[in-house]
């Protein structure tokens, strides 16, 4: 008992695990610094068909419109839409949308850009944005090309059920899958921190997997309830917008660049007897405070910036037109090469489909067997080899009954 | 069913041509039971029938097996994970040696190593990721002869006993100095030298390659210079003049495949007032391409450029009547940049992963003409311009006389006079230099005086490029072994996932280039190593973002089950149930003319 009084002893005994938390602190935090926040992207997802689904087309252009107000560029965004409500042949007011019954604001007006339209959205083009697994021909502007210090909204509407999302009337997403690429997109440090808002039925079942840190969803009704859409608009004949993006909208509409309202004061405007629904919102994976994060940090873009203090100043000898102009050129050219040169490497891998594989162990008669079947080459001729082996089979046990 | 099984029993009969089911026969033996006995052995045909059948199904199980199951290329997902440890236990050390020169000092060489090492322990910070192994040699040259230390090094045997004297650094003129050493001390790859001389004026400079100098008053003791070559060596050409070691993530702008795209945009913000032009690709040739060249094993760089018309800036700026001029503070920086009218993003050399780093000129209108940035201190900047890290830089730049509207002929094009042009493109080389996190300015300040560094033509001196390079490799090394581990994770944790060959072969090749890499920066040959690892880790990259590796077209185990049970189980179920049945009756009948047998044994 006096050893545990003992003063020396009481400091050794506290020294130990001081020590070891020391150092788990420091190994943990050794690897990875913070990064810094330098962009905002915005994913904004429509994902339902036909004409009676005009209100999801003018939630994500609503969205849209806020976003790029609010100062996040064209190239940042990436805007899916399923359909096209615009151009429809139904629409009454053509090549225009409008998400409020007094037409006060055209969605569809100016400077607008699709990127997935039409039956291009699909959950596998969706999966692929998120995870950034293109074809090399993707153009720049369908990637999401967010790096480790980006922000990223990802907002979708649509008709939804219980830990799924519909596609185009005809494919699902399940929560599964949407947890799986945000968690590898987390493993590749595509976002630092990531906002996800859902506005279907039963949203709040999507995120029910979702495990990666820095991640905030926010949906706009719990399991078991319907999302409802705001009013008809009797001019065009259907509903218009639904009631989760018009509150939101109605917040921003008040914001401009400069403002810095904060995440909880948005959470803590939608009123549920208006909604007709519950919004859940997810934050036990988002470590930071929402009374601390401003909208802008997901629905604008304000940038990093730092002044530059000097300018380089080597150049007292020039000579101009020394340098061979070719310079750029042979850079091209070599940029060229290069790209040729991934190509080719292309070409000369095994054919793609081949479900016969090969063993990793390498036994005898098995890389002999191995050997014959990379001759044969396809399914055809194994399926012979295997028919041909059970003929006497066959043979016998016919003679047997006979 | 029930046919079959009557079946059998009329065939046996008819077989074994006993009709064991006669009643009317009249009983020589009567305790003869059909249904308990019979007299002849049953036969095994039927037995060996259905077993065949059944046997043929089993046989056929292994090919179908193979023919169902997932093609995966073995990843040596062993060789990863000793990557991994490698780079994470034995932290990345790069071999640096430092030689030391005093001339006209009279003090013993071993004793000024000794204490120009323990002032480079007391600068050195614990860096984890990488960090350096150097040694050092001093040399102390006495006119007529020299003193080493150590006197075994090979390193400071290379040098001249006599080449250098205080005359050398009598002119006023750095750049010569800088070349009078660099043909002295050679500048290989990972040796750097100081030289301590002593002479009338004070100077520290930093040259152009792999040396410095301290010109040290007469009065001056060698201990202040120890101090002052302990702190170049460290801060300036370990460090590259920044305070920590390592570079952040956010001043490495080079993009997943290697490459940099330049974009250059002249803005005219409103085309009625003016329209100027640049000659771009004269100034390409004479001040990027050098520097592009300098840059060649860190990033492979390229070059465009465009002019915008209508491109007015989304923030605001105010009259100020002291300067004559509108101004705009560092509060509305963020805000500068109008991405909705400046459609920057339109280049069609870049490659989906690679970095495009925009560089843009802006032109104010008429209305907001001179515009100049102020700093939070009040001052005008010098260069009035900014970066955005990760993204790039901006310039404002007022054309000549704005305030004056006479001379301008507002539809006529204007070229920026060459002038002008060469400085806004130092300020872009000075931005570029900033996005990778090195400053521009001329003078370091270190904690025991200022140092003079010299510029270079090609925009980084060859002390940066090292540092660049050391700093390149370490990171790409981390990060090809980070992506290699989440794709061997990530691959091991679905089992049903098909893994083409070219993600195996990438991989492979991503493996021998990290390795190559290692030994080259554990040699010292800081260009190939830099350049392996950063083709290590385009293949990582390459390899992770493979579009094969799709969750939705995953082989999932209902789906086989789906496909293959509703031929496969009623089927099996019958040829099993056959053979069983089989055997059963076997069995019984075989009892029966066993008892049969005993009985008949016991009669007679």
């Amino acid at each position: 008992m006096e050893t545990f009084i003992n003063p020396k002893s009481l400091f050794h005994l506290l020294l130990l695990p001081c020590l070891l938390l020391y150092s788990s602190i420091a190994y943990n935090s050794s690897p990875v610094e913070a990064a810094m926040h330098t962009n905002n992207w915005a994913v904004l997802v429509c994902t339902s068909r036909f004409w009676f689904n005009y209100r999801h087309m003018a939630n994500t252009l609503s969205l849209y419109r806020t976003v790029k107000r609010l100062g996040i560029p064209d190239e940042r965004i990436i805007l899916m839409l399923a359909d096209d409500m615009a151009c429809n042949t139904r629409n009454k007011y053509p090549a225009q949308v409008f998400n409020n019954e007094n037409h006060r604001l055209n969605l569809y007006g100016d400077n607008v850009e699709v990127d997935y339209r039409g039956y291009e959205v699909t959950v596998e083009n969706f999966l692929r944005v998120l995870t950034g697994r293109h074809e090399t021909a993707v153009p720049r502007s369908k990637r999401l090309l967010s790096d480790e210090g980006s922000h990223i909204l990802l907002y979708m509407t649509g008709h939804g059920g219980d830990e799924f999302l519909k596609f185009q009337d005809s494919e699902e997403l399940q929560s599964h899958d949407l947890a799986d690429a945000v968690k590898q997109m987390k493993e590749k440090h595509r976002f630092k921190e990531l906002l996800i808002m859902v506005d279907t039925c039963q949203a709040a079942t999507l995120f029910n997997q979702l495990q990666s840190p820095g991640v905030l969803a926010i949906g706009s009704s719990m399991k078991g309830e319907n999302s409802y859409s705001h009013h008809l608009d009797s001019d065009v004949g259907v509903s218009v917008v639904d009631r989760f993006t018009y509150y939101t909208l109605a917040f921003f509409e008040r914001l401009n660049i400069y403002d810095n309202a904060s995440l909880s004061s948005l959470f803590s405007s939608y009123n549920p007897s208006l909604l007709m629904s519950t919004t859940y919102y997810r934050k036990d994976l988002y470590k930071r405070r929402l009374e601390e994060v401003p909208v802008t940090n997901f629905f604008g873009s304000v940038m990093e910036t730092i002044h530059t203090d000097a300018a380089y100043k080597a150049l007292s000898r020039r000579n101009s037109g020394r340098f061979e102009d070719e310079m750029s050129l042979d850079q091209s050219v070599h940029h060229i090469k290069r790209r040729m040169l991934i190509k080719v490497n292309d070409g000369d891998e095994i054919h793609d489909i081949n479900p016969e594989g090969e063993e990793g162990a390498s036994k005898c008669p098995w890389s002999t067997f191995r050997n014959k079947f990379q001759k044969a080459e396809n399914v055809d001729s194994l399926l012979n080899y295997g028919l041909v082996a059970m003929i006497p089979l066959l043979v016998i046990s016919t003679w047997l009954v006979q | 069913m029930a046919e079959i099984s009557e079946a059998p029993d009329s065939d046996s009969s008819k077989l074994l041509g006993s009709d064991s089911k006669a009643p009317q026969r009249p009983d020589s033996e009567p305790e003869f039971d059909p249904k308990l006995m019979r007299k002849t052995k049953p036969g095994l045909k039927r037995l060996f029938l259905t077993f065949s059948v059944l046997f043929s199904f089993l046989l056929g199980f292994p090919f179908l097996w193979k023919s169902v199951e997932i093609y995966r290329s073995p990843l040596p997902f062993r060789e990863i994970d000793s990557l991994s440890t490698q780079l994470r236990s034995d932290t990345l050390l790069f071999p640096l040696h430092f030689h030391a020169l005093f001339v006209g000092f009279d003090s013993d060489p071993d004793r000024l190593r000794w204490s120009i090492l323990s002032e480079i322990t007391k600068l050195t910070s614990q860096n984890p990721k990488c960090s350096d192994n150097y040694t050092l040699s001093v040399t102390v040259d006495l006119g007529s002869r020299c003193l080493r230390g150590p006197t075994s090094s090979p390193h400071s045997s290379s040098y001249q006993c006599g080449s250098v004297t205080g005359d050398d650094f009598v002119q006023n003129d750095d750049v010569v100095v800088d070349e009078r050493l660099a043909s002295v001390f050679g500048g290989k790859n990972n040796e750097y030298s100081m030289a301590v001389v002593k002479g009338v004026s004070e100077r520290a400079v930093v040259g152009k390659y792999r040396h410095a100098w301290i010109v040290v008053g007469d009065g001056s003791d060698v201990e202040m210079a120890v101090v002052k070559v302990a702190e170049v060596l460290i801060k300036v050409f370990i460090n590259g003049g920044r305070e920590e070691g390592l570079i952040r993530n956010e001043f490495m702008p080079v993009g997943a495949d290697g490459k940099i795209v330049l974009s250059f945009n002249l803005l005219n913000a409103d085309p009625h007032d003016w329209v100027y032009d640049w000659d771009f690709e004269k100034i390409d040739d004479t001040l990027l391409t050098p520097m592009i060249e300098a840059l060649g094993t860190v990033a492979n760089i390229s070059v465009e450029s465009q002019v915008l018309y209508h491109t007015p800036k989304a923030s605001f700026s105010y009259w100020n009547q002291k300067l004559e001029s509108y101004v705009f503070s560092t509060k509305d920086l963020p805000f500068f940049v109008n991405s909705n009218e400046w459609h920057l993003d339109t280049s069609i050399a870049a490659g989906g992963r690679s970095k495009i780093l925009q560089f843009a000129v802006y032109v104010p209108s008429a209305k907001e003409c001179p515009l100049l940035l102020q700093l939070p201190n009040g001052e005008i900047s010098k260069t009035n311009g900014f970066i955005s890290p990760m993204w790039g830089g901006v310039i404002v730049w007022n054309p000549q006389g704005c305030l004056k509207d006479s001379e301008f002929k507002p539809s006529a094009k204007n070229i920026i006079p060459i002038q002008d042009l060469e400085n806004m493109f130092e300020v872009f080389i000075g931005q570029f230099r900033q996005l990778f996190g090195f400053k521009s300015l001329n003078v370091y300040t270190g904690a025991s005086g200022d140092w003079n560094l010299l510029p270079s033509e090609r925009g980084f001196t060859e002390w940066e490029l090292d540092v660049l390079s050391r700093q390149h490799t370490c990171f790409n090394l981390h990060s090809c072994a980070t992506t290699l581990g989440s794709l061997s994770r990530l691959v091991q944790s679905l089992p049903r996932m098909i893994i083409k060959d070219e993600i195996g072969k990438q991989v492979k090749l991503s493996l021998e280039a990290a390795k190559l890499a290692l030994s080259n920066a554990s040699s010292g040959v800081y260009e190939f190593s830099a350049a392996s690892s950063s083709q290590a880790r385009s293949l990582a990259e390459d390899a992770f973002f493979h579009p094969s590796i799709m969750s939705v077209s995953y082989y999932s185990f209902e789906h086989c089950f789906a496909v293959y049970s509703p031929f496969f189980l009623p089927v099996s179920m019958h040829v099993v149930l056959a053979a069983l049945r089989e055997l059963r009756r076997y069995k019984q009948e075989k009892a029966k003319y066993l008892a049969w047998k005993a009985k008949a044994n016991t009669a007679t």
